[in-house]
């Protein structure tokens, strides 16, 4: 060959640069864990080229804040205020702000704006700012898409004019500038937007006038440049992303596009979503594709971005499109796209932002390629959003152009029929609908023709009962390919039902399900001898055009002429994993939702991390797109599967694994503990289910045996049991006496859990809550009043515990404990109690045969007490919890990595760890989704509501917990004017001390806001601070994004920081926060 | 159901579902592009070989005539894992054999491994592996289909454009995509097409600004008349070449073409320019590259993966070729400009003409 083009060059590198790279912060409705995935990608890039990397993020339970994923990592608040304190102290060359989200990118702005990076030379990596503006700013965006000649849907701005203010502005006035909004852009519906929010917040279509004139003025005033964008609805299209990568050098690459199945008009976070497109010929694709690349250089955006458009068969061979948006920044779409293709985007962004060029950046999946080309897909992906449905029955869960999810599931499979069933499957999510109760009107109109979450369901229902797909398309708008695939998973199950088992199967249903449908005396091994097995293919990014090294894999049914349950090499298909090493799986947590967030993610990785630094191969089975652990390098073998018993044996069958780890991955991962070690011994395979056996993770769980064991061991306990039926609540409750705190059994963050005053309030929690039956039973159970809730998070390993921490809860019993401020170390504790508190750890920890992680959920009352305190606990878990990566991160002490080595046969005595105590106080506080979900009860109780978390540290309690509440991007206010309102029950009555202790430390600080109309003045913009637990008032609050304080606990708390304000901020890397040597409670 | 079954050079027979009835042989090779089909089909460059879609939905969007490339499906055999009955019906009025519900990584990932094979199909409600064991046996090698040229090519010239003002195109049809021809015709050339094994004659009868050798199927040096006639034309007219052209050129200036382990089909291939140090994704399909470009020609793009040259220029006359298809249909539409460049040679500057690269 006579060209000499060279590849891997080493013209731009970090050599010597330190970086900045700022994160998402909490998890919330909008942004979830794809920061942490591509955080954590680009850290290890940006090191990989030579440079210094600083990274700061306010949520503990991130991968990317693990003190080895960066030269300096801080867990600090993301306000210009923090950040601006650790540039001072880095004095970092560049900052890169497209991998932290909205969040990164919004503070990057402020920065700039405020002088901050100017002053200290540091600069912008990557996308500049202009462009940045130039994609927010949609009037701004429009003119640069009319410049290049491309179509965007006709839009136009209401705004405020200079001084202006939303209170000033007359009804007539604004209702004339709205009308002339809505006849520029042809009329209603119209989509009524607010720029610079996350996730579409305060957006959707809008066919009422009066609607709108609401949503505009609202939209006005939190708009952070008080803007509202009118645009024309496209309602009814296919809606299309395309993630494009772009190189300095023009470049310029598109990685994949991905089509909604749900029309326009539902945000693309809340649809079903395929990749790659099916529907659009190749000539809409290349011109979607051409615009794509024409709008990123015209903006000049550089490294992963995504495009949206709306596509419509117009009778032209290509059909008709508008550019929708443009997101100059990697996203959730681009941790999907990552996912879905095996192109690494943050990785590629990372290098991008240094000066590399695509041509010289290696594809790390096939070794023999770069980072530029584009993914050849040779499968279907398909993503299904999780919504937290089951935990606010207020919220309407209407699919619209604003985000309510929290988390997503990816599927991998040969058809659409396969990949969609894997996906739905993977999401855990079961419609709370009783098909025979639905009319067929109702299915109509309320499942069919209304999007929601149960709407794939309602569509089987459908075809179950014999619509067309003519008229479920009518009544959907889902368009006709996808809804004949539905028809077709559905006629795979009535096949199934009348004993024709293989189409199912390949459709994409488990055996289980098969045998299920079948009835009879059909059971898994007549459907398993009749249907094909799986087989594991490579996802490579090339279609197989090229040899890939890289281990990430999904499966698929071999075809109908292969049936019966393939073994060894053949199971294995493509895997190249090695079948002769010791080898364990572990299995993650699925999609986030409410109580199951990206901590278990985090348990994961770190058990992932352990094996293979004890030199034992670790696979992964998961299917969320989002997180690090479905990284394809983070593990030996990555499987992309849905997790059900069945789907992780077969992968533990075709890996030759040695062993299954299901302590990490929270309740979706324990809950195949039992039926997983049923199937190993079904099949007879090798293979163990590690560390505390299933059958203690069962008896935590069973609240007879429990209470049996606590009793036996002479633990506390509060008093109470489980009822199977009304009758025996309404005798428990008396028993015990009132109040009491009720929940049904199994529960995962505290599902419909309530404290109950009396009778009637029993009666009606046990008839519209839940519904008790024999085989339901609910647990009935002291609620102690004003204890102190504590929880610890310990390693056991059958002969020694380490105790990694513990926390105390700011809030009281009757807040849940996923949403309960906590702090390390506690403040309340006397020596003895905390001595009792280590006893009862090692007592459980025993009893239960404990190896691995175990989290104790404790709480004490009579510390101020002259009498000795008592300690309850109130639940035992033996397996990873929340609290886990909080602990590591306030202690230094890596307890899921320990958990895993000891599950794996190493004793703690081996591993010479120490326990470690912070001399700081950290608090970890939590985020709450109510701005997002309107309707829902915004007070803290019972039942857990909070998406995520974040940690702020400090000298003192009260600087600690402000600086959480920065980090959570709801600051108490230093001044201004407060609403101190405590005629709730939960408040102390003013007149006592108590009461009077909290008004006047408030008003030490705030003048009390004197109007009579409470809600009128904070709708006007009076209100700075409220306490209050008058729910009408606090859903006022959070629409108009007031700090607000719903418990006696918060509120006190929130004086204490208060009192710290003067205090420095105390910005420092986490390895550098001062801890000491010493075990708790001894 | 209608049994199907592909042998496999080595006599490996995967059997599959019968989609369109009828035996075939061929070359067996495959595309990663995941749309554009109608396009792929209708491609003359894969005559004489079965074609597997890599991925695994074919048919979706249905099948429409404005996108076909040609006026007949050219692969001998369709291979996929899942064809809709608009495609299948479609393969069956035209008589080209299909099966699906066949594992096509599987065979994707052999022709990877093993190279372009030999394959023999037989659909049908009584066929079985001896059938198409049979087809195997009497296929043959590409370079073997000597005749492949009569068999794409247009008999007779025809003109496109007569009323255009612009350049006069000369296109030696080996097997020319209808897109390569539109692209010119949008250009405002006139476009007259000739048989493959047009002479100097037939060439100076048009009189053209250029000479224009299009994509083929196959083997470069069965196209032994129009090797030829680029010998021959060589400084009296410009040329230009679009894959297959471009072997043809290398072939007629002394260089030489080599036959691939498995060729590059697909609209996902890198190309480096070498000036611009700029990538581009480009459509590709060919199982045959330049070698070497010899003397008179120099190299100015390379694939990205492996290097192959992707565009060669005359370094004493106007020579532009690409070894890629400029035209897309289907693929990216990032090297539309091949055609200005082209006709900037020719001396007919295009509405959006830019200049050519030297």
């Amino acid at each position: 060959m006579s060209t000499d083009h060279q590849r891997g060059g080493d013209a731009a590198t970090g050599d010597g640069r330190t970086i900045l790279l700022i994160g998402s912060g909490p998890i919330q409705i909008g942004q979830a864990a794809e920061f942490d995935y591509s955080g954590a990608q680009a850290c290890r890039a940006l090191q990989e080229e030579g440079a210094r990397v600083v990274l700061v993020n306010s949520n503990p339970a991130t991968i990317m804040t693990d003190p080895e994923m960066a030269d300096e990592v801080y867990i600090e608040p993301i306000t210009t205020d923090a950040i601006a304190e650790i540039i001072r102290k880095e004095q970092p060359d560049g900052v890169i702000a497209g991998l932290g989200g909205q969040t990164g990118l919004n503070v990057t702005a402020e920065l700039a704006e405020e002088g901050v990076l100017e002053e200290h030379d540091v600069e912008i990596m990557g996308t500049p700012l202009d462009t940045i503006y130039a994609t927010e700013d949609r009037d701004l965006f429009r003119q640069r898409m009319e410049k290049i000649g491309q179509p965007v849907p006709a839009s136009t701005t209401i705004d405020l004019d200079e001084g202006e203010s939303v209170a000033e502005l007359t009804e007539a006035d604004l209702e004339e500038r709205v009308q002339a909004a809505v006849d520029e852009v042809g009329g209603l519906p119209v989509i009524s937007r607010t720029t610079y929010t996350l996730g579409g917040s305060g957006s959707g279509v809008v066919y009422e006038f009066d609607e709108l004139l609401r949503r505009v003025r609202k939209g006005l005033r939190l708009s952070r440049n008080s803007e509202v964008l009118i645009t024309e609805s496209i309602a009814g299209w296919v809606e299309y992303e395309y993630e494009v990568m772009r190189d300095a050098d023009d470049s310029c690459i598109i990685i994949c596009n991905m089509e909604n199945i749900d029309p326009m008009g539902i945000h693309t976070g809340e649809s079903t979503v395929v990749t790659p497109s099916q529907i659009v010929p190749d000539e809409g694709h290349q011109e979607m594709r051409t615009a794509a690349l024409d709008v990123i250089r015209e903006l000049g955006i550089q490294g992963g971005c995504n495009i949206q458009f709306a596509w419509r068969d117009d009778g032209t061979p290509g059909g008709e499109y508008r550019v929708v948006e443009v997101n100059p920044r990697v996203s959730r779409s681009s941790a999907l796209a990552s996912k879905a293709t095996g192109y690494p985007i943050a990785r590629v962004t990372a290098k991008v932002a240094l000066g590399k060029r695509l041509h010289e950046i290696e594809n790390e999946i096939t070794g023999e390629t770069t980072a530029a080309f584009e993914p050849a897909i040779d499968y279907v992906v398909t993503k299904v959003p999780r919504w937290p449905k089951d935990k606010f029955d207020d919220v309407d869960f209407e699919l619209t152009t604003a985000m309510k999810s929290t988390g997503e599931a990816m599927a991998i499979g040969r058809t659409f029929e396969e990949s969609l069933l894997k996906a739905l499957r993977s999401s855990e999510y079961d419609p709370d609908v009783d098909w025979d109760d639905v009319s067929d009107a109702e299915l109509e109109e309320q499942y069919l023709s209304r999007p929601s979450p149960d709407r794939p369901y309602a569509m089987f229902e459908a075809f179950e009962r014999g619509y067309d797909v003519d008229e479920v398309v009518e009544l959907t708008g889902i368009f006709e390919w996808y809804t004949e695939r539905f028809a077709h998973v559905a006629e795979s199950t009535r096949a199934a039902q009348e004993g024709d088992f293989a189409e199912a199967a390949i459709a994409g249903h488990t055996n289980a399900t098969i045998a299920a449908t079948a009835g009879g005396d059909v059971d898994v091994d007549t459907v398993e001898q009749a249907v094909p097995g799986r087989t594991y293919k490579q996802v490579d990014t090339c279609a197989g055009e090229f040899a890939a090294e890289t281990p990430y894999y999904y499966s698929a049914r071999k075809s109908e002429f292969d049936s019966g349950p393939l073994e060894g090499a053949a199971a294995a298909g493509e895997l190249e994993v090695d079948r002769d090493v010791e080898s364990v799986i572990v299995v993650g947590g699925g999609p986030i939702r409410i109580g199951q967030g990206v901590e278990f993610d985090y348990c994961s990785v770190h058990a992932v991390q352990a094996l293979r630094e004890q030199g034992i191969d670790a696979h992964v089975v998961n299917n969320n797109p989002e997180t690090v652990s479905t990284d394809y390098d983070t593990s030996d073998g990555l499987f992309f599967e849905p997790i059900t018993a069945e789907e992780v044996a077969d992968v533990a069958e075709a890996a030759d694994a040695d062993g299954v780890m299901v302590q990490f991955g929270g309740q979706t991962s324990v809950n195949i503990g039992d039926p997983l070690q049923a199937e190993i011994d079904r099949r007879g395979l090798d293979c163990e289910v590690m560390g505390t056996s299933v059958e203690a993770m069962d008896l935590a769980e069973d609240r007879d045996r429990f209470n049996e064991l606590m009793d036996e061991l002479g633990i506390a306990q509060p008093e109470g049991g489980a009822a199977h039926s009304k009758t025996e609540a309404m005798e428990l409750a008396h028993d015990i006496g009132y109040p009491v705190l009720v929940r049904p059994s199994y529960v995962l963050g505290g599902r419909a859990m309530d404290v109950v005053y009396d009778d009637a309030e029993l009666e009606e929690y046990i008839e519209e809550a839940v519904r008790v039956s024999p085989d339901k039973p609910i647990l009935v159970d002291d609620f102690l009043e004003d204890a102190i809730e504590l929880d610890v998070d310990a390693v056991a390993d059958g002969e020694d515990v380490l105790i990694g921490g513990v926390m105390e809860h700011v809030e009281t019993a009757g807040v849940h404990s996923g949403d309960s401020a906590c702090m390390i170390p506690p403040r309340s504790l006397d020596d003895e109690t905390m001595a009792r508190v280590r006893e009862v750890t090692e007592d459980i920890a025993e009893a239960l045969e404990t190896v691995g992680l175990l989290n104790v959920q404790l709480a004490v009352r009579g510390v101020d007490s002259d009498e000795e305190s008592t300690v309850y606990v109130l639940e035992a878990n033996p397996r990873s919890s929340r609290t886990v990566p909080f602990i590591s991160k306030a202690t230094g002490v890596p307890i899921a990595k320990l958990a895993a080595r000891v599950m794996a046969g190493e004793s703690l005595a081996d591993l010479e760890i120490d326990e470690q105590i912070p001399e700081q106080t950290s608090i970890k506080e939590v985020v709450l989704p109510f701005d997002r979900l309107p309707g829902s009860d915004p007070r803290l109780g019972p039942e857990m509501k909070s998406t995520g978390e974040v940690m702020g540290s400090a000298d003192s309690f009260g600087k600690a917990y402000d600086k959480a509440q920065d980090a959570t991007g709801k600051p108490i206010p230093e001044s201004g004017t407060a609403i101190v309102d405590l005629s709730a029950d939960e408040f102390p009555d003013p007149e006592t001390d108590d009461g009077a202790a909290l008004v006047d430390g408030f008003t030490d600080h705030f003048d009390l806001c004197e109007e009579v109309d409470l809600e009128e003045a904070v709708t006007r913009g009076e209100v700075d601070l409220i306490v209050s637990r008058d729910r009408d008032l606090l859903e006022v609050a959070v629409e108009e994004e007031v700090t607000y304080f719903s418990t006696h606990a918060s509120a006190k708390a929130a004086l204490e920081a208060l009192e710290a304000k003067d205090e420095p901020i105390d910005v420092q890397a986490i390895t550098g926060r001062p801890k000491r040597t010493a075990e708790w409670g001894r | 159901m209608t049994a199907a079954y592909v042998a496999l050079e080595g006599g490996h027979v995967i059997e599959g579902r019968g989609r369109a009835p009828g035996t075939a042989r061929g070359e067996l090779v495959f595309t990663t592009a995941y749309t554009g089909y109608e396009e792929s089909l209708t491609d003359p460059s894969y005559e004489e070989q079965v074609l597997t879609f890599s991925y695994p939905l074919i048919g979706n969007y249905g099948v429409r005539e404005e996108r076909f490339e040609d006026d007949r499906v050219h692969p001998r055999a369709v291979l996929s894992r899942e064809l809709t009955d608009d495609v299948a019906d479609w393969l069956e009025s035209e008589g080209v054999p299909a099966m699906d519900h066949l594992d096509t990584r599987e065979v994707v990932t052999d022709i990877r491994d093993e190279g372009a094979m030999k394959c023999g199909i037989a659909v049908g409600e009584d066929v079985t592996e001896e059938d198409a064991l049979a087809e195997l046996e009497a296929c043959k090698e590409m370079s073997e289909h000597t005749e492949i040229g009569a068999q794409v090519s247009v008999d007779d010239v025809e003109v496109h454009g007569a009323d255009n003002d612009g350049a006069t195109v000369a296109l030696v049809d080996c097997g020319a995509k209808g897109s390569i021809v539109s692209s010119l015709l949008e250009r405002d050339a006139e476009v007259h097409v000739l048989p493959y094994d047009a002479g100097v004659e037939d060439v100076e009868a048009v009189d053209p600004d250029i000479l224009f050798v299009s994509n083929g199927p196959g083997d470069p040096v069965n196209f032994e008349e129009t090797i030829e006639l680029v010998e021959e034309s060589v400084g009296e007219v410009p040329i230009a070449g679009i894959c297959l052209g471009q072997q043809i050129v290398a072939e007629a200036l002394g260089g030489s073409t080599e036959k691939m382990t498995f060729g590059h089909r697909g609209v996902n291939q890198p190309v480096l320019d070498l000036e611009s140090d700029r990538v581009v994704m480009t459509t590709q399909n060919h199982g045959y590259a330049v070698a070497e470009p010899g003397e008179h020609l120099e190299v100015t793009q390379v694939n990205v993966n492996d290097d192959t040259p992707e565009g060669l220029d005359g370094i004493e006359h106007d020579i532009l070729t690409r070894q890629y298809h400029p035209e897309a249909n289907p693929g990216p539409e990032d090297t539309l400009d091949f055609f200005d460049d082209v006709l900037a040679m020719a001396g007919h500057h295009s509405q959006r003409a830019v200049p050519a690269d030297d």
